[in-house]
């Protein structure tokens, strides 16, 4: 789409009447400057901010290099606020995408009626975009002690929930709630990668002999499993940042890594600053982790893409 | 056709309220090279994906080597496809694009490799092999769907305007190499176009559709020549329409523009005072009287087109306009428009046209 | 095929089902407050709240703000990639993608660290400082979707081409952004900018660590204290996030539909 943009070299739109050796000199820094705000506010409010809080982690009070900061990520409690973090952001993101992929495709695939989809995706970008606090306020009007879905389930099918030591405080709780930005997410960002299936494909596989499970196993499958690994590691750096809606549903009494940061920032509970930074490394080391996997596997796996 | 290998029976299609095929019947022989001819939107595509099994016919049967395959599934068929846009699977290199076909169908790995290369060697690619197709040109990717379709050795081959997609230079020498393996391995092979030249040039016989109808079935030399619709003469050709009335239809006399003519054969199904239409192929005018071409109207030149070898001149015959091809002299001068004119022709070439 | 339009009926009707209830069930919710009976008492209860009234009012001058640098920012930046450094543009898009894998409690603590009151850049030291953090702050997390938005709008109309037909024509540079390359890609802009306002107005994190008066926190200082008004708070937020949504929607019909590329 951006072949006939590139194919052009820079600088061919020029003005007539600037000689030549003139524009050459005075090419670099006008083109630089068009590009300098972005770059100039990237760095001193992305860059440098993050990059901040990384050395930090490995520095001790004094200024000297260290790696106490993350040793001491592997104290109980914040080890087991990481790994609470990791739980709920890799359900959620899995459990999200697989049920986001059963929707797009039963509305893509599905042969329901046109106006399905319409609405479907039309409620998802509301719903992936409805998410922090009021989520949490909609869960526990739903499945709270006094919850709609808990008080019916309890007088009509004598069912009480909570006496199955379900609560909306805990780790399933907090992943079912999460779902309800997650799928619909999942569904936005895959629906146009099923799209892009052209029917020709089912159709010449067919005329090969192909059954419908041998289509999906050899061309639709590896074909959409990029853009479905990598909206998953979307959905999981999603909730693994994720606070708002933890914090608004638990209070502190869910102890994940962002609602421990988050008490970090405003008192120092750990008492070590620099604690603090390594908790923030540790964060955006997960998160770039799973990225770079993806990146690897893409292009290992894409070496059919251009 | 005593003993068809595909035998079209009838077969209608609607969508909804709408006709799309009405009562189509063809058959076609084993081996036999068949083009799908007529203007967009005459049904071409929905005959050959119910042919394909990809449309089920609202009416009819379809049957395969004497077997009834109406009801089939598209992959129990043994049918191979190649589509306008290609449809190469994109994850696929050239290689496994040609092995899916034998994959699926569990060929042992051996018989695949030898078969592939195979394959590669017939469409002139043996080195692409390890290429995906966003590297390969849209001429070599057509190949290789062909390639692709052929590997499984289908019982029949359906292309539905495979060469649309590509520039004049390689559609004219893929056409070729399409005709040329369809021979060599002497498949049946059923072709769609919209380009009357490539029908003529390579099938066997033409289907001639015209919405929904197959309008005239034969050679290209007969489609051409012996157009039995006014459709088809317009369709298939440039062509010169004449309008005349019936004289005398048993020694067929026929007066135009205040001209008799002889057609030297009787007008079936007609009488004298009837309209006619004549229609005329502007390779079979000439300039004045020429021998073997007894037959002369007059007129007058009304413009003259140089094209190099050639030379056409537009007359008028009456109110109705006589185009015709005459080759270019370099010792005579060329026509003068403005000037009178004799045309000739042959009676025989004279197509009297059905409605 | 009949099968699987049963499967497909399933999946939707359960998906139906896990989306719908929680709204009606918090609709529900926000009307219990006055005992034994419906009524909309929780919502006069929320609007008449001076609170509401401000943190909320305070939230829509951010979020227009936020619009405003985003737009600033990002459409120049945008442009100039197409037209002029097409090369870079890996870098840059590489950068816009940053907010979704740094998170945004990172992202603010740095600010904290960073630009204290006394630091070289003070902007915690006064109130206004802080408000401009925020937007900043605001504005990286919106980066993604306003760039998205922008680029694909850009791309669309191919800015190239009607850069230079501009030119020829003897245009300078303020009259082409002004009246040829804004115009154009305005829906695209103002998708950006509904995008940013439904990220934005409930946002916690970051304003809460600023300490701002945000409509954030107050939600989340209602819902520590009340029963009913945090569900009507919900079912009003999802209602304007739903009203983003819907404008964006209908702007896309308006869309400039790519002119002069095939596809
Ligand atoms: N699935 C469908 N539903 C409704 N109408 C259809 C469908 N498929 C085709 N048609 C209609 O049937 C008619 C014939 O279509 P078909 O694709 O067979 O034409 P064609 O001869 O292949 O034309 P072309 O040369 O343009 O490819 C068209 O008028 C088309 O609109
Ligand atoms: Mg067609």
């Amino acid at each position: 789409m951006t072949t006939d943009i590139t194919r052009i070299e820079p600088g061919a739109v020029v003005r007539p009447g600037n000689p030549p050796a003139r524009r050459r000199t005075a090419r670099m820094p006008t083109h630089w400057l068009g590009v300098a705000p972005f770059f100039l506010f990237a760095i001193m409010f992305l860059i440098l901010p993050t990059g901040y809080l990384v050395v930090g982690a490995f520095q001790n009070p004094q200024g000297g290099l260290t790696l106490a900061n993350i040793a001491a990520l592997w104290e109980p409690t914040i080890r087991a606020a990481y790994w609470i973090s990791i739980k709920v952001s890799f359900a959620s993101a899995v459990l999200g995408a697989l049920a986001g992929l059963a929707i797009a495709i039963a509305i893509v695939r599905g042969g329901l009626p046109g106006w399905v989809r319409g609405a479907t995706l039309t409620f998802s970008g509301v719903a992936s975009n409805f998410a922090g606090i009021p989520l949490a306020f909609a869960f526990l009007a739903t499945l709270g002690r006094l919850g709609l879905v808990t008080i019916l389930l309890k007088d009509v099918f004598g069912f009480n929930l909570y006496a199955t030591g379900f609560n909306i405080l805990s780790f399933w709780g907090l992943t079912l709630t999460y779902l309800y930005f997650q799928i619909p997410l999942m569904v936005v960002i895959i629906t146009p990668a099923f799209d892009g299936l052209k029917k020709e494909w089912g159709e010449a596989a067919a005329t090969l002999g192909a059954t419908q499970w041998q289509y999906w196993r050899m061309v639709v499958i590896p074909v959409l499993w990029p853009s479905f690994l990598g909206t998953v590691i979307l959905l999981f750096a999603n909730a693994f940042g994720a606070i708002a809606t933890a914090y608004a549903l638990t209070g502190s009494s869910l102890n994940i890594v962002p609602i421990l940061l988050y008490a970090q920032i405003r008192g120092d509970v750990l008492h070590n600053p620099h604690l603090g930074y390594a908790i923030a490394f540790g964060m955006i080391f997960i998160t770039g982790m799973a990225n770079v996997f993806y990146i690897w596997f893409r292009t290992r796996s894409e070496r059919w893409l251009k | 056709m005593p003993d068809p290998f595909l035998s079209i029976q009838s077969v209608k299609k609607s969508f909804g309220e709408t006709a799309v095929v009405r009562d189509f019947n063809l058959d076609v022989g084993r081996g036999e090279f068949i083009s799908f001819l007529g203007p967009s939107g005459c049904g071409k595509t929905t005959m050959l994906r119910m042919v394909a099994g990809f449309e089920e016919p609202s009416a009819g049967r379809i049957v395969v080597d004497g077997k009834d395959v109406t009801n089939l599934k598209p992959n129990q068929r043994k049918i191979g496809m190649v589509f306008q846009a290609y449809a190469l699977f994109p994850n696929l290199t050239v290689a496994q694009n040609i092995a899916f076909g034998l994959n699926v169908a569990g060929t042992p790995r051996a018989e695949t490799a030898k078969r592939v290369s195979e394959m590669l060697v017939l469409i002139g690619l043996p080195q692409l092999g390890d290429r995906f197709p966003y590297q390969l040109s849209g001429g070599q990717q057509q190949r290789v769907a062909l390639a692709r379709a052929l590997a499984p050795k289908p019982r029949l081959l359906l292309l539905d305007e495979p060469l649309s997609a590509l520039d004049a230079k390689v559609r004219v020498s893929l056409r070729e190499e399409i005709r040329q393996i369809q021979k060599e391995l002497g498949i049946t092979t059923i072709f769609v176009t919209h380009d009357q030249e490539e029908a003529l040039s390579i099938s066997d016989r033409i289907v001639v559709m015209n919405n929904g109808r197959a309008d005239q079935v034969g050679t290209p030399f007969e489609i051409y020549n012996r157009p039995t619709t006014r459709f088809v003469a317009n369709f298939v050709g440039t062509l010169n329409v004449l309008e005349g009335q019936v004289v005398d239809a048993g020694a067929g006399t026929i007066q135009v523009a205040g001209q008799t003519i002889e057609l030297g054969r009787s007008l079936a199904g007609r009488s004298g005072g009837d309209g006619v239409s004549l229609a005329l192929r502007p390779e079979a005018v000439s300039l004045g009287r020429t021998p073997g071409r007894p037959g002369a109207l007059n007129g007058t030149i009304a413009d003259v087109h140089f094209l190099g070898s050639v030379i056409r001149v537009r007359t008028k015959v009456g109110d109705r306009t006589v185009s015709l091809d005459t080759f270019n002299d370099p010792a005579l001068p060329p026509p003068v428009s403005g000037s009178a004119a004799e045309i000739a022709f042959a009676p025989r070439d004279l197509m009297v046209l059905g409605d | 095929m009949k099968r699987g339009k049963f499967w497909a009926w399933l999946t939707f009707a359960l998906g139906a089902a896990y989306f719908i209830i929680p709204l009606l069930a918090t609709m529900e919710f926000a009307m219990r407050m006055r005992r034994g009976t419906y009524s909309f008492d929780a919502f006069a209860v929320v609007f008449g709240d001076p609170r509401f009234q401000a943190t909320f009012m305070y939230s829509v001058v951010a979020a227009i703000f936020t619009i405003l640098l985003g737009v600033l920012i990002v459409v120049p930046t945008a442009y100039w990639i197409r037209l002029r450094m097409p090369q870079i543009r890996p870098v840059i898009e590489f950068i816009t993608l940053l907010p979704l894998v740094i998170p945004a409690i990172v992202i603010v603590f740095g600010y904290i660290r960073m630009y204290g009151s006394n630091s070289p850049l003070p902007f915690l030291g006064s109130a206004r400082g802080t408000d401009a953090l925020l937007v900043i702050g605001y504005a990286t997390l919106a980066l993604p979707y306003m760039y998205r938005a922008v680029d694909t709008g850009l791309r669309t109309i191919d800015v190239r081409t009607l850069t230079e037909a501009a030119q020829i024509l003897g245009a300078g540079w303020t009259r082409i952004i002004t009246r040829v390359i804004l115009p154009n890609v305005l829906i695209a802009v103002l998708s950006g900018a509904f995008l940013t306002f439904a990220i934005v107005i409930g946002e916690f994190t970051i304003a809460s660590l600023l300490n701002r008066p945000a409509f954030g926190p107050y939600l989340q200082n209602i819902g520590a204290n009340r029963a009913y008004e945090p569900a009507a708070l919900a079912v009003i937020t999802f209602v304007i996030t739903w009203g983003c949504m819907t404008v964006i929607q209908l702007l896309a019909r308006f869309a400039p539909k790519s002119a002069n590329r095939p596809n």
